[in-house]
């Protein structure tokens, strides 16, 4: 419980501590909340199924070894956020403190919730603090991009909660429990249309390919902070929603029903992300749609509802945040020392920042996922899962192996090497150096031993009926 | 010592000297570091001679699980056998003397401890990719060796007038693995799907126990496998980046791209020797783009100016020679040129680095000229080489690509009378470089000439050693007309030892034929030396200017235009496409079209509501407002309603 709760009394308490001190709490808080999952996931088993009941309708909390996977990641990315921009004056930010606590309280609970409703309130309550984060302290020229994300959201939402109010409806269960022994198959096409409630809130999310317009302008617009919040964790609710919760419960039918037309999204999303990517000048612009081309893989095999691919999936989940952070790091390194993020107007950064060269190399061949990255290991199984559910699926999703290689190599090779343009970079400050070692240690443990993370989550992941 | 634990100390190494020298190496003398990172990998090549002699079989060394699925299991484990203990050999031996050279050679080199870093990675990514026993293991050390030669072609990323240049080589070389590797992922799965395991020695098994495999499927597999070697080893259509990574150091491109990495796309063939005979259709593929590089290279390295890539396109030739062993089934015929090419090709790059050390970064052999005199343990090593590349007879050279003559005289004439003719270009080449080189009068200026040196002994010793090889490489497999009893010493240990190549034989010629066979080879070797010695040595003829080139030679100078054409006819309309993509459909009809949607609903919105203020806190408030009240009141009915 306090596991759930944490998050939220450090929010609170984030307005009362002096001005001067807020960039130190919000590192402290955040790091207390990891120690602490850390310390309870030693007592933890992957069998296990803990559940808190708070005795009031809808609060109902259960964990298992998925969402604690999901905590972990949460904790991790929040505390790796406000180390990444320890220096960064956002962090002085009581407001953003507070606001991106909040948001990992909600985050936590929409990782842990037992409910349907829980799930969906939880949902909505993530979105209230970013939405603040990216207005407060975004680059928004227009409130019309800003808007474009908020109604974006707002429409995936709505459509979700009516599928929600149709589920409770239709099967008159509302716990997981519940839902996952209820039989759907005589509801027909009923259970397609709640289905599709889920995944018009997913596929904004996540986002897929059309519902991705929102994705490229907020990325690029937002703090830096705001930018990893949204892609390292914040989008893999929709994945996370997928996996333990629509995916399992719409078994049959539904799912059959939606798995090409999403997968077909997601592989679309593959290519024309990676293709968009090349043409990109502004660095975190590219790196947004990178992350576009990269997820829509990871949908496309959860859609396949494979029971080894799930594994995997979670393994590349982790991937896609330890990838995201790291490079939106960089890009925040670069925009911040340089005010320019326009890689026609960067180069030779490498020879004056040789530290920031070469951890910014070692996260963009994580990204390229060569051997020893969890990446790897994700990308491969995922890949062949597609591809033994159809070739050609299989072969558009490697294509990501090429098109990656484009775009990335020119991401980094454009603004560090070649003639110097730029003077007066300022090599790594010791919190940037250190969250770049700590997610590259990561990225090669997870590459290494993906068995470790793929047979924790296996407990909690429902083997698939067909 | 145990077998296993040999085998893993020897991958061990390699790693060991890469973690040492990359976190400590910056702090390292340079004597230490370079010393260490060599020291590693000769360690390793001597334990892989003990492994060597006491071969016996085929062993499998499990490390742990990667993935422990149901259905799926793939362990990173490794073999021992005859084919993997070789390419060790091949790769440590040569490795430690590249490692000992580019001691002297990147000696001035401020980033001589990240030189030594990648390298051992190299080495052991190169391990990986000839110890794994099965698929996974081989694509990971494949994607590795992809990612240490990136890092190594582009190493002078901060040059000043080269920079960037050698990072676009990088990356070009990086990008062209990479659609090979597609090849190789979809291989890997259709292996899956057909076999369900990665391991050589089960697909082996299954093959030989059910012959009726054939067809579709293998023809697909062993298509997309091949699809990946012409990737790794530069064969059409995939090859134009190998002569472009030359801009890396010139131990560099001894090592990686002319004796071991390139060679992966062979070992590749070879090691799935099984499933190439069940596919004739995908082996008439690999003889005919073999046959078709090796003779389009070989023209291309005709008028060459620059003394690293005549070399590379050599490379590139030759690679395409041992491919054409392979269309003919004949593994162990390319496997054997592999090892002498390694010898000599090794010797050349680094004779070459000697050079270019020496003549203090020139590379145009315009500039070049006498320099038998200035370096004579350089120039005598490099003739040898050249001699042994160009067929002089009883070198190593004359011995490997006699076989592989052989097994096409044998099979179709045609393709003979190609070789023939690729086998000529390359003895012309090879000497006009030499002849340009080392012979005649030196044409780099006076204030050159008087720095010129020959290099230290850290350079020559290699040079030495490796010119010994290219002279007695040919006695690993002699023909059978010399020395029956320890003829063919080469095919039988490879084919004894290796699974599927017991099952495999190479057509022999008769007496007569292989005497006849052999004449000419010498003949047409001597021959050429001869015209080159008159036309360069005796006429003093120079390499020509580009203006008086004929069309012929422009189009040797030129590479074909390959470069340009790929460049209009993939990159432009890729990089249009993008542009489309990214402008019109992404931002003025994806985006713009949701504008118009958002910008409508609140026009209407705007007449009912104050929405006119045009503060987005306004518009907030009311959004979530709206939403609460949503929320709450489904929350309110369902509670009623329970």
């Amino acid at each position: 419980m306090a596991l759930i709760l944490l998050p939220l009394v450090f929010s609170l308490v984030a307005w009362l501590v002096p001005s001067v001190q807020t960039r130190l709490f919000g590192l402290i808080s955040t790091g207390l909340t990891l120690a602490w999952s850390i310390a309870a996931v030693c007592y933890f088993k992957a069998s296990d199924h803990t559940v808190v009941d708070f005795g009031i309708r809808f609060v109902r909390f259960s964990i298992d070894s998925l969402g604690f996977t999901m905590i972990l990641l949460t904790n991790a990315v929040f505390f790796l956020v406000f180390l990444s921009n320890f220096k960064s004056s956002i962090t002085q930010e009581k407001r953003f403190t507070a606001l991106a606590l909040l948001m990992q309280f909600g985050l936590i609970g929409v990782f842990t919730t037992n409910t349907i409703l829980g799930f969906y309130i939880f949902w909505e309550l993530t979105l209230l603090p970013i939405f603040l984060i990216l207005y407060w302290f975004g680059s928004f020229e227009k409130p019309r991009a800003l808007l474009q994300f908020f109604l974006y959201t707002l429409l995936g939402s709505l459509a979700m909660l009516l599928a929600v109010i149709g589920l409770m409806h239709a099967t008159n269960q509302q716990t997981y429990e519940g839902l996952l022994a209820a039989d759907l198959s005589e509801l027909g096409n009923t259970s397609i249309f709640l289905m599709g409630g889920f995944l018009l809130a997913f596929a904004v999310k996540i986002p897929l390919f059309p519902f991705h317009t929102w994705q490229a302008e907020t990325y690029t617009k937002a703090p830096v902070a705001g930018t990893m919040l949204l892609s390292a964790i914040m989008l893999k609710m929709a994945l996370f929603g997928l996996l333990k919760w629509v995916l399992p419960i719409f078994d049959g039918v539904a799912t059959d029903f939606w798995r090409w037309p999403i997968i077909s999204l997601g592989l679309i999303g593959v290519v024309y992300g990676a293709i968009i990517a090349i043409k990109q000048r502004d660095i975190k612009t590219l790196f947004a749609y990178a992350s576009l081309s990269h997820l829509g893989l990871i949908a496309a095999a959860l859609m396949l509802n494979d029971f080894d691919t799930n594994q995997i999936a979670v393994v590349q989940i982790v991937n896609h945040s330890i990838v995201s952070i790291g490079l939106f790091l960089a890009a925040g390194i670069i925009e911040q020392r340089l005010s320019t993020r326009n890689i026609d107007e960067l180069g030779g950064i490498a020879k004056i920042a040789p530290r920031f060269a070469f951890w910014f190399a070692v996260l963009t061949f994580i990204s390229l996922s060569v051997p020893f990255t969890a990446g790897f290991i994700g990308e491969f199984f995922l890949i062949k899962a597609l591809f033994s559910a159809h070739a050609v699926t299989g072969f558009i999703a490697s294509t990501t192996l090429v098109l990656g290689a484009v775009y990335m190599l020119r991401a980094y090779q454009a603004p560090m090497f070649g003639p110097t343009k730029v003077t007066g970079f300022e090599d790594l400050h010791w919190s940037e150096l250190v969250v770049f070692a700590i997610l590259s240690v990561a990225a090669i443990y997870f590459g290494l031993a993906p068995q470790c993370l793929t047979d924790f989550v296996a407990h909690s992941l429902t083997q698939p009926t067909h | 010592m145990a077998k296993d634990l040999t085998l893993l100390i020897i991958l061990a190494l390699p790693l060991l000297g890469f973690a040492i020298n990359g976190i400590f190496g910056k702090n390292l003398p340079k004597t230490v570091v370079g010393g260490l990172a060599t020291a590693m990998v000769f360690t390793a090549f001597l334990l892989a001679t003990t492994l060597f002699s006491g071969l016996h079989g085929t062993q499998i060394v499990k490390l742990f699980n990667i993935i422990d699925f149901e259905q799926l299991c793939i362990n990173a484990s490794f073999q021992i056998d005859a084919l993997s203990i070789w390419m060790t050999l091949i790769i440590t031996g040569i490795g430690s003397l590249i490692h000992l050279f580019s001691m002297g050679y990147m000696s001035h080199d401020e980033g001589y401890h990240k030189f030594f870093t990648y390298l051992n990675l190299f080495i052991f990514s190169m391990l990986l990719l000839v110890l794994g026993s099965n698929y996974f293991v081989l694509f990971f050390g494949w994607e590795g060796v992809g990612m240490c030669s990136y890092l190594l072609i582009s190493f002078h990323y901060n040059d000043a007038q080269k920079g960037l240049a050698n990072s676009l080589a990088g990356r070009k070389a990086f990008i062209m693995n990479r659609i090979g590797d597609v090849g190789l992922l979809l291989a890997l799965f259709m292996i899956l799907g057909q076999f369900n395991t990665l391991e050589f020695l089960q697909i082996g098994k299954s093959v030989s126990e059910n012959p009726a495999l054939q067809g579709g499927a293998m023809f697909f597999i062993t298509f997309c496998l091949f699809v990946a070697a012409t990737g790794k080893s530069a064969q059409i259509p995939l090859f134009t980046w190998l002569p472009d990574a030359m801009a890396g150091p010139t131990p560099v491109s001894a090592l990686i791209h002319a004796a071991t990495m390139v060679t992966a796309g062979i070992y590749l063939t070879v090691r799935s020797n099984f499933l190439f005979e069940l596919a004739p259709a995908t082996k008439e593929i690999i003889l005919y783009i073999g046959l078709a590089t090796t003779l389009v290279a070989a023209f291309m390295a005709m008028r060459q100016n620059d003394i690293k890539k005549v070399l590379a396109y050599s490379t590139v030739s030759q690679l395409g020679l041992m491919f054409v062993a392979l269309g003919f089934g004949a593994y162990t015929v390319a496997l054997f040129h592999v090892t002498t090419h390694a010898f000599f090709k090794a010797l050349l790059f680094l004779g070459s680095g000697s050079v270019i050390h020496g003549m203090h970064e020139e590379q145009d052999i315009r500039k070049m000229g006498g320099l038998s005199k200035l370096m004579p343990v350089t120039h005598l090593t490099f003739l040898i080489g050249t001699m042994a590349i160009a067929g002089i007879p009883f070198l190593s050279g004359f011995f490997s690509k006699d076989e592989i003559m052989a097994q096409a005289l044998h099979h179709n004439t045609a393709v003979y009378a190609i070789l023939v003719l690729a086998v000529t270009m390359t003895a012309i080449y090879m000497f006009r470089l030499y002849f340009l080189t080392f012979q005649g009068k030196f044409r780099g200026g006076e204030a050159l000439k008087s720095k010129v040196h020959e290099s230290g002994l850290s350079m020559t010793l290699p040079l030495i050693v490796l010119a010994v090889l290219s002279v007695l490489g040919g006695l690993l497999n002699l023909p059978g007309l010399f020395f029956k009893n320890t003829a063919h010493w080469f095919d039988h240990y490879l084919s004894h030892g290796t699974f599927g190549l017991s099952a495999v034989h190479n057509a022999h010629l008769d007496f007569n034929t292989s005497m006849i066979l052999m004449a000419f080879a010498s003949a047409i070797a001597i021959g050429v030396f001869i015209w080159a010695y008159l036309n360069y040595a005796k006429k003093g003829a120079l390499a020509k200017e580009d203006d008086a080139l004929s069309v012929w030679e422009n189009l040797s100078a030129q590479k074909l235009y390959i470069d340009e054409i790929y460049h209009v006819v993939f990159v432009k309309p890729l990089l249009l496409f993008a542009g489309f993509t990214a402008k019109v459909l992404d931002i003025q009809i994806l985006r713009n079209g949701v504008y118009a949607i958002a910008d409508g609903i609140l026009n209407t919105a705007n007449l009912t509501r104050k929405w006119q203020s045009g503060f987005l806190s306004s518009y907030l408030f009311w959004m979530v407002f709206g939403l609460i009240t949503f929320v709450a009141y489904y929350i309110l009915k369902l509670s009623v309603w329970h």
